[in-house]
């Protein structure tokens, strides 16, 4: 009874480890470049934005900007990104910070990032130093198609690749849940090849479907936000006002209008353990906030007796192991000594056996020598003394 | 391999040189036809716009309010200045544009065609983007004077107006060129080619000032005194010079701007009404593929066209509501359309037929019509050069009456058979082809002269010039005959040959036009297709008989060189103006300065391509009268 007691506490306690996380980190990406998609680098901004409010430090953000909207000549407003025509909010700012610029923002830097494939001299700043307690969330947004993403115009990554990073990163222990949004048209199927466990994926399109801009602001002269940002913006904005927000991501799924977002978004579920109802159950929180002022409080009169126990557990296992040494050291030496002494004779057995074994060898091979060589010697004798005749 | 053996054996079959004359006319009928299905929904397509970056009317446009009262007010200056000499027009221009802080430039040209002197003076300002870096930049221009001749007040005005606007934002990616030219033609032409260092020095100043590529190019014609003039429509005016045209996206993007944005209604190729019928469609299809085919300068903008430099012509048309400051407008908001461009307009057609100002085919469409064209006379010059190394066909035996000469007959054995066969068929023919050879290339060599008179003749001199080649080029058709009926009676073979070498040199011509200027390729094969179908008449062979006596044979070529003498280019030519009222030497004095200023490509087709053919044409149907 104490023995299995003993056994359930640590795995019950693993268990409940296991269904937590203990950083939170944000990989934002926009994979266009070019005035015309000054609404892409808008939907990146506009997020880092909301998880930055919501609490993941700069640190924990890595943001991939493929151009510079801000500095753009065209820009009727220099130094600024807006995503509303409304103007009211400038995401440019003065204080972001951008990991991956320009053309950094390829397709294998990427990968590497994801996979933490990166040469020893990459600075930190554009690492995903993440392990298997962190929670990822991955947005993307840019030119799509059925299973690739456009990036910059020049190369795109297929829903294969993503697949197989977000594969390597799940052996490499590298996250422990994930949350991929996707941003772009036909966006669902770029998640359709998953096979990681702990994956939550949405997308704004299905197959065949483009996603569409909001609006535009017509003193920029462009489209400043696509639809599918700007509603899941929406509700983080006016939802999600505090840290402490129970929100669940099924409250953010249940918030998308098919009518306002112009295309029919997507969610993958199947590859979270516990299905559609855990996935849903998850806090909003748990993927575009950061989690130390979330749940430690909560936790610690919960498990103080647990701890308490396993102190005890530890306890008594110390102290069954130093009453079993005292054990051995007084009543039953003789048995120790009499096992090392077998030990030695059959080492020294073996070694004699390989001893013999080599001189065995050596002696035959000699024989054998000595033997060829009064061979030769007899035939030669034999050879000469049949000449004399 | 029965098969094989039975298409071998037709290709001995007479009956297979009957083909070509019906499959040559059934290409003229279907390249016809094909042309004529084209302004059909099913054929057409509505126009889009393909390049992302453009945007067409994306931008709130601001240039209203107090900017008008500078127009009004640039718009006497610039009233002030009809009268005043070149340079004091020029200082004058320059100086506003000085006051809104541009750089400054002059370009002073000088041409000479049909012994006039073209020669004025080009303004120029540079605006440098604020925050560009000085690589690319687009041209808006207003002519002194309009295609019409007449003074471009509104237009020069709104440029000045819109110089000093545009200098107060600080969005441009590109530099912007504000240019006054002194003419329509001329002016943009020198300033074009100085801007590429393309100009001769004696005659035309080098630029002073230059800034990058030039990525796209605007004209504004707006002629309105100093009063004003309300308009109704923007006529937009494409064509470029030999029939180049600008990217379609630049068409649809002034189209765009100007209908969807502004509400001013765009119209095509004076086509002033325009309800979208077939009937209407196809006019403005004809009368754009006229304006292609000629290949004139139809407003400054054609001259930019050939330096791969995409520009629109906007004219202001009709009595209307819409104001200067609309026109205003949609130039801002075209200009801020092109300086959304991160390359040259690139996605859209180069090649295409317009038919209304949203509707359009494109060059995988209606190039086959032109190309049918085109193959008609290539089929039958390879039908003659077969028939030329054909023996004279042999009469059937069985209708040949004991009266009739018996024809030859060889002895063939083979495979120890033994059978009789015409001699004639046995014979192998060689072609003689140095008098046909001779006579193409000749007739090619004195299509130069033609070339050379129009293109040098004083003004005054050139309405003889027309008529006395008019008078020698009908006559010389006969003049050939007669005296090659003298010195060298060609032979049936040699006459042959002259039409499929002369044929054979135009469908190649032809067809490769076609993919150059596809409406010249195509006026040219309509007005030459009768030379498909013309043959010698000759006198009947010894042994055949004759269903012809010789006063039939002969009324016949006279009556085939008369019509044929109705195809002349130069008569053909002389009846175009007729039909539309033009006057034939302002036609030539055009031409001739395409010619030395434009680089006018359509004369050295006329002369070199489509004359010859008519000529050789001629001469083998007039050898019938002197056979």
């Amino acid at each position: 009874m104490s023995l299995t007691f003993r056994l359930l506490i640590p795995l019950l306690l693993a268990s409940f480890a296991w269904g937590e996380h203990t950083s939170n980190w944000a990989v934002l990406v926009s994979t266009s470049r070019f005035w015309f998609n000054y609404r892409h680098l808008a939907n990146v901004l506009s997020l880092y934005r909301t998880v930055k409010r919501l609490g993941i430090p700069d640190s924990q953000i890595i943001l991939m900007l493929p151009d510079d909207m801000a500095c753009n000549p065209r820009n009727a407003f220099p130094g600024t990104v807006y995503n509303n025509a409304d103007r009211a909010l400038d995401l440019y700012g003065d204080n972001i910070e951008v990991d991956y610029r320009g053309y950094e923002v390829t397709v294998e830097n990427f990968i590497r990032l994801m996979t933490d494939r990166v040469s020893e001299d990459m600075p930190r700043s554009k690492r995903l130093l993440t392990d298997d307690r962190s929670n990822i969330l991955v947005y993307m947004t840019g030119h799509g198609g059925n299973e690739f993403l456009k990036f910059q115009d020049a190369e795109e990554i297929s829903a294969f690749d993503l697949a197989d990073a977000f594969e390597q990163m799940w052996e490499k222990k590298r996250y422990h849940e994930i949350l991929f949004m996707i941003d772009t048209c036909q966006a669902n199927t770029m998640y359709s090849k998953f096979y990681s466990p702990n994956i939550l994926a949405t997308g704004s399109s299905e197959i065949d479907q483009s996603s569409y801009s909001h609006h535009a602001d017509n003193d920029v002269g462009v489209a400043v936000i696509d639809r599918y940002t700007y509603y899941n913006l929406d509700f983080l904005e006016t939802q999600v006002r505090e840290p402490t927000s129970k929100l669940t991501m099924g409250d953010l799924f249940d918030s998308y209008d098919e009518e306002k977002i112009h295309s029919h978004p997507g969610v993958r579920y199947d590859l979270f353990p516990g299905g559609e109802a855990v996935a849903r159950s998850r806090l909003v929180m748990d993927f575009f906030g950061n989690v130390q002022n979330v749940e430690v409080e909560g936790g610690i009169s919960r498990n103080e007796t647990a701890w308490q126990e396993e102190l005890a557990a530890i306890e008594r296992m110390i102290n069954e192991a130093r009453r079993s040494h005292n054990e051995s050291l007084t009543a039953r030496p003789q048995p120790a000594a009499e096992e090392a002494k077998i030990g030695e004779t059959k080492q020294a057995i073996r070694k004699e056996g390989a001893m013999r074994v080599d001189g065995e060898s050596g002696w035959s091979k000699q024989l054998v020598g000595a033997t060829a060589l009064l061979g030769c010697v007899g035939i030669w004798a034999a050879g000469s003394w049949l000449e004399k005749l | 391999m029965a098969l094989l053996s039975s298409i071998l054996a037709l290709r001995r079959d007479a009956r297979i040189l009957k083909l070509p004359p019906y499959l040559s006319a059934l290409c003229i009928l279907v390249g016809v036809v094909w042309l004529l299905v084209l302004p059909l929904n099913e054929y057409s397509r509505n126009t889009y716009v393909s390049e992302n970056a453009l945007l067409p009317g994306q931008v709130h446009t601001y240039f209203t309010g107090s900017e008008h009262n500078i127009f009004r007010a640039y718009r006497h200056e610039v009233a002030a200045l009809v009268d005043k000499p070149v340079q004091e027009r020029s200082q004058k221009l320059g100086d506003i544009f000085r006051s809104s802080s541009l750089k400054v430039a002059t370009q002073i040209y000088e041409y000479h065609a049909s012994g006039r002197n073209i020669s004025n003076q080009n303004v120029y300002a540079i605006l440098q983007g604020p925050r560009a870096d000085a690589t690319e930049a687009i041209v808006l221009i207003a002519a002194w004077t309009n295609m019409a001749g007449e003074i471009n007040h509104s237009g020069v005005a709104l440029v000045l107006t819109l110089a000093r606007y545009f200098k107060r934002w600080s969005l441009w990616s590109k530099d912007i060129i504000f240019l006054i030219s002194g003419d329509s033609t001329s002016g943009p032409q020198a300033w074009v080619d100085a801007y590429h260092d393309s100009h001769s020095p004696a005659s035309i100043e080098p630029l002073s000032i230059k800034s990058g590529a030039l990525q796209g190019a605007v004209a504004v014609d707006y002629p309105a005194g100093p009063w004003g003039h309300r308009y109704d429509k923007l006529h937009v005016v494409y064509d470029g010079v030999n029939g180049q045209l600008p990217n379609l996206d630049l068409f649809n993007t002034a189209v765009s701007i100007a209908s969807g944005q502004m509400g001013i209604g765009c119209t095509l190729q004076r086509m002033w009404k325009h309800d979208d019928s077939y009937q209407e469609r196809l006019q403005t299809m004809l009368r754009g593929m006229i304006s292609q085919g000629l290949g004139h300068a139809s407003g400054p903008h054609s001259s930019f066209i050939p330096y791969h430099i995409d520009a629109v012509t906007l004219q202001t048309v009709g009595d209307g509501w819409h104001d200067e400051m609309s026109l205003g407008r949609t130039v801002e908001s075209l200009f801020r359309s092109l300086n959304n461009l991160l390359e040259h307009l690139h996605q859209s057609f180069f090649f295409y037929l317009l038919m209304q100002a949203n509707r359009f085919v494109s060059i995988g469409t209606y190039l086959p019509s032109a190309m049918l064209i085109a193959v008609n006379f290539t089929i039958t010059s390879i039908a003659l050069w077969v028939q030329s190394g054909r023996s004279a066909p042999v009469p059937n035996p069985a209708s040949i009456s004991s009266k009739s000469p018996k024809p030859d007959m060889t002895v063939a054995k083979k495979d120890g058979a033994v059978t009789l066969v015409p001699t004639s068929s046995l014979t192998i023919i060689e072609r003689r082809l140095f008098l046909p050879l001779a006579f193409v290339g000749g007739a090619h060599f004195i299509g130069l002269l033609p070339l050379y008179i129009f293109n040098n003749t004083r003004q005054t001199l050139l309405p003889t010039a027309f008529n006395s080649t008019a008078i020698f080029t009908i006559l010389l058709p006969l003049l050939t005959a007669f005296a090659l009926s003298l010195f060298h009676r060609p032979t049936p073979q040699e006459t042959t040959l002259i039409q499929c070498l002369s044929l054979l040199l135009l469908g190649m011509f032809l067809s490769a036009l076609a993919t150059l200027n596809f409406s010249l390729s195509f006026l040219i094969g309509i007005f030459a297709s009768p030379l498909s179908f013309i043959r010698p008449i000759h006198p009947p062979q010894p042994n055949t008989p004759s269903t012809l006596t010789t006063t039939n044979r002969k009324a016949m070529s006279a009556v085939v060189s008369v019509l044929l003498a109705a195809l002349n280019p130069v008569v053909v030519i002389r009846a175009a103006t007729f039909y539309w009222g033009e006057d034939i030497v302002d036609v030539l004095v055009q031409a001739a300065e395409g010619w030395h200023v434009w680089g006018l490509w359509t004369q050295v087709v006329v002369w070199l391509v489509w004359w010859p053919a008519w000529f050789a044409g001629s001469v083998v149907v007039t050898a019938g009268l002197f056979s």
